[in-house]
């Protein structure tokens, strides 16, 4: 019996399809999948969320408790100038805004499940009159009444429980972040609705909107102070500063509202009476 | 942002180095393959009729693992389904690797030819939560000498 050695044709075993368009191809199809997915699922999320009762959310936000802060003075003027914003906007019955002061120097706001307002010193102490803390209430008083923490918090939790259900713990994981970041487009929807009603709370409660863009001029200058540049808007939860100051300018335009007014100072001894509870926050502290 | 530059990172460099690796790999594998091409390698289970040869075991073992990128693409394959092309190319040279192996030691041994070859895989570990996967690919088969009273 004789052997004979032929040599193996090559390639056979190995794929002709370069392994960059292979992955361009998987990888592309998976972040439009994913996309898609999220954008559907972001929606009805949402419409279902809105039709839960504010009831149900003021019984799911009690299980967080809240440490209290109580500022005989800050919290009177702050209270008169939230009971103006929330009689302006005229929040469906039942709707409570709990508005509460914070000390620390984070130069934020928000609102929270159950009708929950958390406005920070670090913010209050740059705002340059009464009418952009008004925008700003209303700001985030508007986020309440369109029912944004709640809807969001459903949103987050269908979301990414179907995006870790579906790619698990494997290297796709970073796939997910294509998901949460389709997330913040629903979020920069948010903001820009609740900028347009907080400006006609506004323009109720003046007669003119002098003062509201300031707000975001505030914030905008802050963030500059700390050299974050804007970045991509598309990686954000809240659209770009010069775009939500061009927003509501050009709203203020298009609806016919005044503009141009006198703003109304915040007292100084709002100012005075902030700045102590540093200190007696600071005595806590040690 | 911090995951997606490491993951970039990690990516780009399993791409380069799996490329650089395999290109390298199969030019050894060719030329070694001709080098041992007088070896006859055989699955036959029975060795020539009217020689009485030496027989002896002889076994070519490798344990290969995947890099970054192709594991990658294999995942977004579990997706969509159809061929994990960066898995077939990397088995398809793990097993030309242990059949070489197989080979160089039955050359060192003096063999004349390799019958019955046959090829066993099996995974070996599969890491912390499956992330990791290495296969062994074993090639053995029966080396047959010439006897030495004929040499």
């Amino acid at each position: 019996m004789k052997f004979e050695y032929r040599e193996i044709p090559e390639g056979i075993n190995v794929t002709k399809v370069h392994p960059l368009r292979e992955l361009a191809v998987l990888l592309g199809g998976a972040v439009l999948i994913i996309v898609a997915v999220v954008y559907v699922l972001g929606l009805s999320a949402g419409f279902l969320a809105s039709y839960i009762p504010f009831e149900m959310e003021l019984k799911l936000a009690s299980s967080f408790p809240v440490e209290e802060e109580s500022n005989g003075e800050i919290d009177a003027y702050l209270a008169r100038v939230n009971s103006q914003v929330i009689e302006a906007m005229a929040l469906p019955e039942g709707m409570d805004i709990t508005l509460r002061y914070s000390s620390a120097d984070t130069v934020n706001a928000f609102a929270t499940l159950g009708g929950n307002v958390m406005v920070f010193r670090g913010l209050l102490e740059k705002l340059p009159n009464e009418n952009a803390l008004a925008m700003l209430l209303a700001h985030e008083i508007a986020h309440v009444k369109h029912r944004d923490p709640i809807v969001s918090v459903t949103r987050g939790m269908t979301i990414s429980a179907v995006l870790s259900f579906v790619l698990g713990q494997s290297d796709l994981g970073v796939l997910g972040d294509t998901g949460l970041y389709t997330l913040l487009h629903f979020n920069r929807d948010m903001e820009r609705a609740a900028d347009h009603e907080a400006l006609e709370t506004v323009y109720k409660i003046y007669g003119h909107t002098q003062g509201a863009d300031e707000l975001f001029r505030v914030l905008q200058a802050y963030r500059e102070e700390l050299g974050k540049d804007d970045g991509f808007e598309f990686l954000q939860s809240h659209p770009l500063d010069w775009k939500r100051i061009n927003a509501i300018d050009s709203y203020a335009d298009d609806n016919h509202l005044k503009n141009e007014g006198e703003p109304i100072p915040i007292p100084q001894s709002f100012f005075n009476a902030m700045k102590a509870t540093i200190q007696s926050s600071d005595k806590k502290g040690k | 942002m911090f995951e997606l530059i490491i993951f970039l990172v990690l990516m780009t460099l399993g791409y380069l180095v799996g490329q650089y690796a395999e290109k390298r790999h199969y030019k050894s594998i060719i030329e070694r393959e001709r080098k041992l091409k007088d070896l006859h390698t055989v699955a036959s289970r029975f060795p020539p009729p009217g020689k009485r040869h030496e027989q002896c075991l002889v076994m070519g073992n490798t344990v290969i693992s995947v890099d970054y990128f192709k594991r990658f693409i294999a995942s977004l394959r579990n997706l969509f389904g159809g061929r994990i092309t960066s898995y077939e190319t990397l088995l398809d040279r793990a097993r030309r690797e242990s059949l070489l192996r197989m080979k160089e030691q039955a050359q060192e041994m003096g063999a004349e030819y390799v019958f019955n070859v046959k090829y066993e895989t099996s995974s070996i570990s599969k890491g912390q939560k499956n992330t990791i996967g290495s296969v062994e690919v074993l090639a053995y088969g029966t080396a047959l000498m010439r006897p030495r009273e004929e040499l």
